[in-house]
């Protein structure tokens, strides 16, 4: 009996314990997977992060504070993404999250924030509902599947004159969204399509690429995010099905991970993907330095994409909550909403017009890249292309 | 037709790929009555060594191979002393170390090796051009000879030397067994040091196909499961059946029925075989 | 004599009792996110000690009590979005279909028992977990199903009472059963099979309703448990979280009553505190449950005193 109210007693005085103390920075919460197949975003995350912080703090930081980011991991699986903003919300009590990669996740993190009334910008979660759904404290600083698609995907298809396109796609919120959306835009472009679905974490996908074989397209659009893609590429140079038909990788990142070339060797050349960030081109005059900074701090090139994305976002944040001049929330949504900030891709200013994705939407423009000889060109749109679309015949 | 045959070489070569990645659990179960759940991590590590010696530390990879292959039997070795020795006739038991211990090998895994999945590199590239119908990866074929090679290895090793004579003797009959002279304790400290060095063998040679991740561990142990459940627990002979039938059933059925419900054939039918024939789809029912 | 008896049933009913005061007062003190805290640590206390009714006392290694509480939180939850029913209503059902399905389950493979029973019950929990993942057009697969909650104000400290009653409830129910006739049946299985089917007690029957009884009450947790969150995903029927539960059981210590309590609530407030370490906090949890598994079986209450434990808890 004494036992069991010491241990009472212990456990009473470590739940005490835990409650916040008074701040004397300002911490931002960042969402993300930094475990599960998309680990490596996360690690993306982390480099931006430190980039954006190193810039705030040498400026005097946010409020006249340092600035602090708490990073929870997702572990790309909504549950985990739920609690983690429930974390950032109840235990951390920031002023406001950003990040986040996987729609899914995203899905889930709104649905918190919108119940603990806290501003979240979410950077790299593509489905077009986590704008759409119109919530007050949800704002989107980057890709939405039906932008994606309508400006760059479909045109892509249609100008370069691809003639049957198989679309691959796994089971998650991004895959479903994307697909449906280029299912219709090639609809109406007249394009014939076929589409398959596979699972995230598949190995083996001979099966499935021996019937797209069977179709004869001469494009694959690939919506798997995570290393399947990888799989995937290299296995359809082996059955023979590229570089005849050529595969776009509609997310990106999985393209330029260390680990690409290491997993597909020879497949991976001509294969083309969507990103955001190219060495030529360079928007605005954070974007140099963005690279310089980064360069200066890990000694090479940035490669993935979302390592800007979610610089880009902290930085918007920390502006918010510089011109709210307070850490509550009412005021920082209304300092985001009159957002007009210069990032590395461009200007954010968030759309304010309710009952579409555009709301509290902001979209930067994007790139379709093509390995050639292991280099990085950009093939679409004309107006930044650095070379030519290479087909094989 | 030819997707036919297509689909039918991937479910034959997949299939030996399941023989070999399940034999350490068969061997293990047959001999000493434990299911290793640790079987899938064991293979996992053995990936992760032989990517990280020949790649990191320039070991040719054909050398890196074996010595993956010797640290797991090590390892394994550790494993039966420290941890399985005492579970010995309380199947439960040893399920739930072995169990626990899967857990903290994934996790010690993905703290070791970090999330990413790799590869050691090919030993060839390319495809061939099967007959002219369709084209197979080389990496593949090259596993599959490997692997029947040592399938045809351990089923001499079990039938044909003193060693195998001990380990039918002791899953016989264990007091027999000592009293002919036999020490038992030492067999299945052997024993399950091999069961791990063939978890580590599959690992290998599977790898460069298949990268290894610290998740995917636990596929690759239900896997073997179906495998051994379906040929008979314990049954070596069963086990290569009980691979090939899963592969060819798995390939087919993602081709004609549902691509999304591929590994959803195995499971079905691993409990339509415990629950109709316990002792396997081509065991003997004495057994 | 008599006084002994008189004490021990003071002991009985006031140290309980005492408890029970005690864990109504956390809303008073606690802050919302360790609110949270106790919330899920009362999920795992309901989870480890009604697995541990089958695993701890008939000695039935089952793998299928994470999808049991994933059957229970999809079929509410699905009845919830798909017909409007009422999570109250909904919860009931899970637990009614978990419970046919748990019948079924303990039908085929009772009978087997031992490693086979084991494999069947993780045969089962795939396919179940296949199944969820695939077909997304009613579960929303990964992508994870959006619950209404049970109340219309969002309050933890309501879901924390409702958590404790259900916990209470569900305790009650096992302390009873493990202590009826029918319990005793229980040990005996465990104990002596032999001697059990030869003292005429149908150990199979008992057995299957054991198992039966067992997954009802994972249904249920899981239904409660879907509908906090308003978030049911493939992770809920995981094998990741049946680890938790068998570790938590293991850890506290199985085949005891209070056991599974204990590592239900020490474990979850421990990785709380080791979440800092990130992931690893579940390598630290397999170490602990690896060393406890080998060297104290009879886990934590084994070690606190087994004169303290026999004193109330047989």
């Amino acid at each position: 009996m004494k036992r069991l109210m010491v241990l009472v007693t212990v456990m009473t005085v470590l739940a005490m314990g835990s409650w916040a103390w008074a701040a004397d920075t300002i911490k931002i919460g960042v969402v993300g997977p930094r475990t599960g197949p998309a680990a490596a975003t996360g690690k993306a995350f982390e480099e931006g992060i430190a980039i954006a912080l190193d810039h705030l703090n040498a400026k005097g930081g946010v409020l006249g504070k340092q600035v602090e980011v708490v990073f929870e991991d997702t572990g790309g699986v909504p549950e985990k993404a739920a609690s983690a903003l429930e974390k950032l919300a109840t235990r951390d009590k920031v002023p406001i999250v950003v990040g986040e990669s996987h729609s899914s996740s995203a899905l889930a993190e709104i649905e918190v924030a919108n119940r603990y009334k806290i501003p979240l910008i979410i950077c790299e979660a593509w489905h077009d509902d986590i704008t759409k759904k119109n919530y007050k404290w949800v704002f989107r600083a980057g890709p939405v599947n039906s932008g994606v698609v309508d400006f760059y995907i479909a045109p892509f298809v249609k100008d370069n004159r691809f003639k049957k396109v198989a679309i691959v796609r796994e089971n998650s919120d991004w895959g479903v969204g994307i697909a449906e959306k280029t299912e219709t835009d090639l609809k109406n472009f007249g394009i014939p399509f076929i589409t398959l679905k596979v699972e995230r974490e598949s190995k083996d996908f001979y099966t499935e690429l021996t019937k797209i074989k069977g179709e004869n397209p001469d494009i694959i659009l690939a919506y798997i995010y995570g290393t399947g893609l990888h799989f995937f590429v290299a296995q359809a140079h082996e059955v023979g099905l590229s570089p005849k038909c050529l595969i776009l990788d509609g997310a990106g990142p999985p393209s330029l991970w260390d680990t690409f070339w290491k997993n597909v060797g020879k497949a991976g050349e001509l294969e083309l993907f969507m990103s955001s960030m190219h060495e030529k081109v360079h928007l605005t005059p954070t974007s140099r330095k963005f690279w310089d900074d980064y360069k200066k701090k890990y000694g090479k090139d940035p490669t993935d994409y979302k390592t800007r994305s979610i610089y880009n976002v902290v930085l918007i944040a920390a502006d918010a909550i510089n011109r709210a001049k307070s850490t509550d929330n009412e005021p920082i949504v209304a300092a985001l909403e009159k957002t007009n900030l210069e990032v590395t891709t461009g200007i954010v200013k968030f759309g304010l017009k309710q009952g579409t994705y555009e709301y509290h939407q902001w979209m930067p423009p994007m790139l379709v890249v093509q390995w050639q000889g292991q280099k990085q060109v950009v093939v679409y749109p004309k107006e930044a292309a650095t070379g030519a679309l290479k087909k094989v015949k | 037709m030819n997707e036919f045959l297509m689909y039918l070489t991937n479910g034959i070569v997949i299939g030996v790929i399941n023989a070999i990645s399940a034999i350490g659990v068969s061997l293990i179960v047959g001999i000493m009555r434990v299911v290793n759940f640790a079987h899938g991590e064991l293979y996992i590590f053995a990936g992760y060594f032989s990517y990280h010696l020949s790649a990191s530390l320039g070991v040719p990879p054909l050398l890196a191979m074996p010595l993956s292959i010797f640290f797991i039997f090590l390892i394994g070795i550790g494993m039966e002393r420290t941890l399985i020795r005492p579970t010995y006739g309380d199947e439960m038991y040893s399920l739930i170390i072995t169990f626990v211990l899967s857990i903290v090998l994934q996790n010690a895994a993905l703290l070791i090796f970090g999330p990413y999945p790799n590869k050691p590199p090919n030993l060839v590239s390319g495809a061939t051009n099967i007959f002219g119908l369709y084209h197979y990866g080389n990496q593949r074929l090259l596993s599959f000879f490997i692997s029947i090679g040592i399938l045809l290895f351990i089923f001499y090793l079990i039938k044909r030397t003193w060693f195998g004579k001990s380990i039918r003797a002791v899953s016989q009959d264990r007091e027999m067994s000592s009293l002919v002279g036999v020490d038992h304790l030492r067999v299945n400290m052997l024993s399950f040091g091999l069961g791990a060095a063939l978890a580590g063998a599959a690992g290998v040679i599977v790898a460069p196909i298949f990268p290894v991740t610290p998740t995917g561990s636990s596929a690759i142990s239900l896997n073997a499961f179906v495998v051994v459940v379906l040929g008979g627990m314990g049954s070596l002979k069963g086990c290569v059946i009980g691979g090939l039938a899963l592969g060819i059933i798995e390939n087919l059925g993602a081709a004609y029925l549902s691509t999304m419900y591929r590994n959803i054939f195995g499971f079905v039918i691993l409990i339509l075989v415990l629950v109709f024939r316990p002792w396997g789809l081509f065991g003997q029912k004495a057994q | 004599m008599g006084n002994k008896q008189q004490a021990g049933t003071a002991k009985k009913v006031g140290i309980p009792a005492l408890f029970i005061i005690l864990a109504i007062l956390p809303p008073f003190f606690l802050s919302q996110y360790w609110l949270h805290v106790m919330i899920i640590s009362l999920f795992y206390v309901m989870m480890a000690s009604s697995w541990n009714l089958i695993a701890g006392f008939t000695g039935q290694v089952s793998f299928a009590h994470a999808a049991f509480s994933g059957i229970g939180a999809y079929a509410s939850g699905m009845v919830a979005v798909n017909l409007g029913v009422p999570p109250w209503l909904g919860i009931l059902i899970g637990t009614g279909v978990a419970a046919l399905l748990g019948l079924g389950l303990g039908y085929l493979c009772i009978r087997m028992g031992g490693i086979y029973l084991s494999l069947t019950t993780l045969g089962f929990s795939e396919i179940l977990r296949i199944i969820i993942t695939n077909e997304d057009k009613w579960t929303r697969g990964t992508m994870g199903l959006q619950v209404p909650g049970f109340f219309s104000e969002y309050s933890k400290a309501n879901y924390y009472y409702l958590f404790l009653v259900v916990t209470i409830f569900l305790l009650i129910v096992i302390y009873w059963i493990v202590h009826s006739e029918m319990g005793l049946t229980f040990r005996a299985v465990l104990n002596d099979e032999l001697a059990a089917s030869s003292s005429g007690i149908n150990t199979i029957r008992v057995r299957i309703l054991a198992f039966t009884i067992s997954s009802a009450m994972a249904g249920l947790a899981g239904g409660l448990y879907g509908h906090y969150l308003m978030l049911i995903t493939p992770d809920i029927p995981s094998l990741g979280q049946m680890f938790l539960v068998l570790a938590m059981a293991v850890i506290g210590g199985m085949g005891s009553f209070i056991g599974p309590i204990v590592g239900s609530f020490v474990l979850e407030t421990l990785s709380e505190y080791i979440r800092i370490y990130g992931e690893y906090h579940v390598l630290l949890f397999g170490l602990v449950a690896l060393a406890m598994a080998r060297f104290a079986p009879e886990g934590l209450m084994g070690i606190v005193g087994k004169k303290w434990r026999k004193e109330w808890v047989h």
